[in-house]
């Protein structure tokens, strides 16, 4: 006999921030049988959200899932979405490359985030992280990303500053390595290696 | 993953606060070169220094970019040349001294140290003639740097090599007289010397080092600066122990950026990574200077009572956050204290509040010494050596380095201002108390023996 396919979900969340919320929808989600195995959380200009993936010893019905969750919230108040996982359509082979470091400051305006991703895109750069902050009008964007290893890094750092300057932003694009020997406290030679410190 | 706060902060010391490679120094043996006739000595000279550091700069650059932060300077050290000059005449030691100059050129790098000797103990032909041939190298060569071991604290003070270096710097003074002596700004007169020190006028490669190594010197006083002046911004009263915390993370930070820089160039150029040497090395610009730190900490005036002290601080905070940093930390590792090359340092001795006795008294604590002091053209060879003496008196009794670099301007008296220009800088020629008061003793020569090195109360 055939054993059963795992019953494995991503489940995603959108609410307004409060305390406690991490813990309703985990509540929730292993009140079911769940074992919750993979979690990314932020809040983003006041509104939480939760991306994880729960894995099920026995099938459950995804409604069933969504219906707990938002049972946890006042009607109205989040937005729940459970999708099956689907093991083939993730099981991409890893972008290979460098990882780098984008950094844009200045004030903000409209578009900056469509020509700074138009512009990764078109070299093959993959974003393996985002995150924006303000402080009143100035706004300062972080990336780390993928650079493919056939990439001119000069040529691509040159017209980066451009594309940024040409929205009256300073930008950046540094390897990781500058990042982290500066703040982590492993040796410097594990880095050249391609070794995370422990 | 990295936080923001993380990447911010180093991204201010790279932008904003003049956090740079200040040099990365390629160390090369030449012993392999000695050869008759000379002309087949140097051809071979030549030919070793671009086989080795063809690619240095090419490499640097890259790397620079690809890190976003500034490698300045890209220099040379080789083995003392002293050894090559064992044998030879006066003309040799030119004709070495232009080959390496000319290499260097070649490679595009715009120092190279080595035109050593280390006479600490006494004194061979080949060592004589470099030292008698400085005026010449020195006035005839443009990238060429020179330097001179005089003491150890495990050999004493060679007094005779002194007065010789004494008799020197005055004769290079004057070869170079139509630019304000400045090719004794390339000569430095050590007491123990370190072999692995990347930055200039002192650099070689010493006893014991690789046949190829890679030295990085790492800066960055204005990153001290701002991370004393954002402490006492948001704690105002904070103690002097807060500062040297502060310091000392600090100086991790500064310390890992020039390790890892200093590793890939060497990791790709296939050759030994040798140290990291954290020097707050200050450039003439406003905001690189080691004397504003100084200010930051709360001396009003440098060369107040208490400014010792608070070298001594810095100087072993440096110390401390480099060692935590890496294990790979040599050369000088601690505070400059170079009077031309810091504005801050510079206006202080015009200002008369930094004597020449209070700057030997910083020496004691910071990592070098007496460093690039203009003089009066006219000083007499004596005061000359009896400064060298003092200097290398307090490296050898307190078991460190200890340099000089002294620039008797022809023509110029007490007062007057001197500009080199770039990293040089300027300042103001310095007065010094009881010229002619050691004559007989200076003239006695000699040997100063090594000093005791137990019952050391």
């Amino acid at each position: 006999m055939k054993p059963k396919p795992p019953c494995r979900f991503v489940v995603t969340v959108l609410v307004p921030d409060r305390v406690a919320i991490l813990r309703d929808i985990t509540t929730a989600v292993t009140d079911l049988g769940a074992n919750i195995d993979g979690v990314s959380q932020t809040v983003v200009n006041g509104y939480f959200t939760v991306t994880l993936t729960a894995a099920f010893a026995a099938p459950v019905p995804r409604e069933t899932v969504r219906q707990a969750i938002l049972e946890k919230f006042a009607p109205d108040e989040a937005s729940v979405d459970v999708i099956p996982h689907d093991a083939r359509r993730t099981a991409r082979p890893p972008v290979k490359g460098e990882r780098y470091v984008v950094t844009i400051t200045g004030t903000d305006r409209p578009g900056v985030l469509k020509t700074v991703t138009s512009l990764l895109a078109a070299k093959g750069v993959n974003i393996e992280d985002w995150q924006v902050g303000f402080d009143g009008p100035l706004v300062t964007h972080i990336g780390e990303i993928t650079v493919p290893p056939l990439l001119d890094i000069k040529q691509f750092q040159d017209e980066f500053r451009q594309a940024m300057a040409a929205l009256a932003l300073s930008g950046c694009v540094q390897h990781e390595n500058i990042f982290r020997a500066t703040n982590e406290v492993g040796a410097v030679r594990m880095l050249l290696e391609g070794r995370a410190h422990a | 993953m990295l936080r923001s706060r993380e990447i911010l902060a180093t991204l201010r010391m790279l932008q904003e606060e003049n956090l740079d490679v200040r040099t990365v120094t390629m160390g090369i043996n030449l012993n392999d070169c000695i050869a008759r006739p000379t002309t087949r000595m140097v051809e071979a000279v030549r030919a070793k220094i671009r086989l080795k550091a063809g690619n240095l700069v090419r490499l640097c650059d890259q790397i620079s970019t690809k890190y976003g932060i500034a490698v300045v300077n890209k220099r040379l050290a080789v083995s003392p040349v002293s050894i090559l000059l064992e044998g030879r005449a006066p003309e040799d030691a030119l004709a070495l001294a232009q080959a390496l100059d000319d290499a260097a050129a070649d490679v595009d790098v715009n120092l190279i140290g080595g035109f050593t000797a280390l006479v600490q103990k006494g004194m061979t032909p080949g060592e004589r003639l470099l030292i008698e041939s400085l005026p010449a190298v020195l006035s005839r060569t443009e990238r060429v740097c020179a330097s001179v071991n005089v003491a150890s604290t495990q050999a004493g003070i060679n007094a005779d090599a002194v007065r010789l270096l004494g008799q020197t710097i005055l004769r290079v003074a004057n070869a170079t007289r139509e630019r304000h002596g400045f090719g004794c700004a390339k000569l430095a007169v050590f007491a123990n010397i370190p072999e692995d020190n990347p930055f200039m006028a002192g650099a070689f490669l010493g006893p014991g080092e690789p046949e190829c190594v890679i030295n990085v010197g790492v800066s960055g006083p204005g990153v001290v600066k701002r991370a004393v002046e954002r402490l006492i911004e948001s704690r105002p009263d904070c103690s002097l122990d807060e500062i040297a915390e502060e310091v000392k993370h600090t100086a991790f930070r500064v310390t890992r950026a020039g390790e890892l820089v200093g590793r890939e160039v060497a990791q790709r150029l296939g050759v030994s990574f040798g140290v990291v040497d954290l020097s707050l090395a200050p450039t003439p610009r406003v905001g690189d200077s080691v004397g504003e730190i100084y200010q930051a900490m709360g001396l009003r005036a440098i060369g107040a009572p208490g400014t010792t002290a608070a070298v001594a601080l810095l100087n072993d905070a440096v110390k401390k956050g480099g060692a935590f940093a890496s294990s790979s930390v040599g050369g000088l590792s601690g505070a400059f204290i170079p009077v031309m090359e810091d504005h801050a340092l510079a206006q202080a001795v015009a200002a008369g509040t930094l004597s020449l006795e209070k700057l030997e008294a910083m020496t004691a604590v910071c990592s070098v010494g007496l460093d690039m002091i203009l003089l009066p053209g006219d000083i007499a060879v004596e005061t000359l050596c009896g400064i060298i003496l003092d200097e290398a008196a307090i490296g050898v009794v307190n078991h460190k380095t200890t340099s000089v670099r002294l620039v008797p301007v022809p023509g110029h008296r007490v007062g007057d201002r001197v500009d080199f220009g770039g990293l040089f800088g300027s300042g103001t020629v310095a007065n010094v108390n009881c010229p002619d008061g050691a004559t007989d003793f200076i003239r006695r020569g000699g040997h100063i023996p090594a000093p005791l090195r137990s019952l050391g109360n």
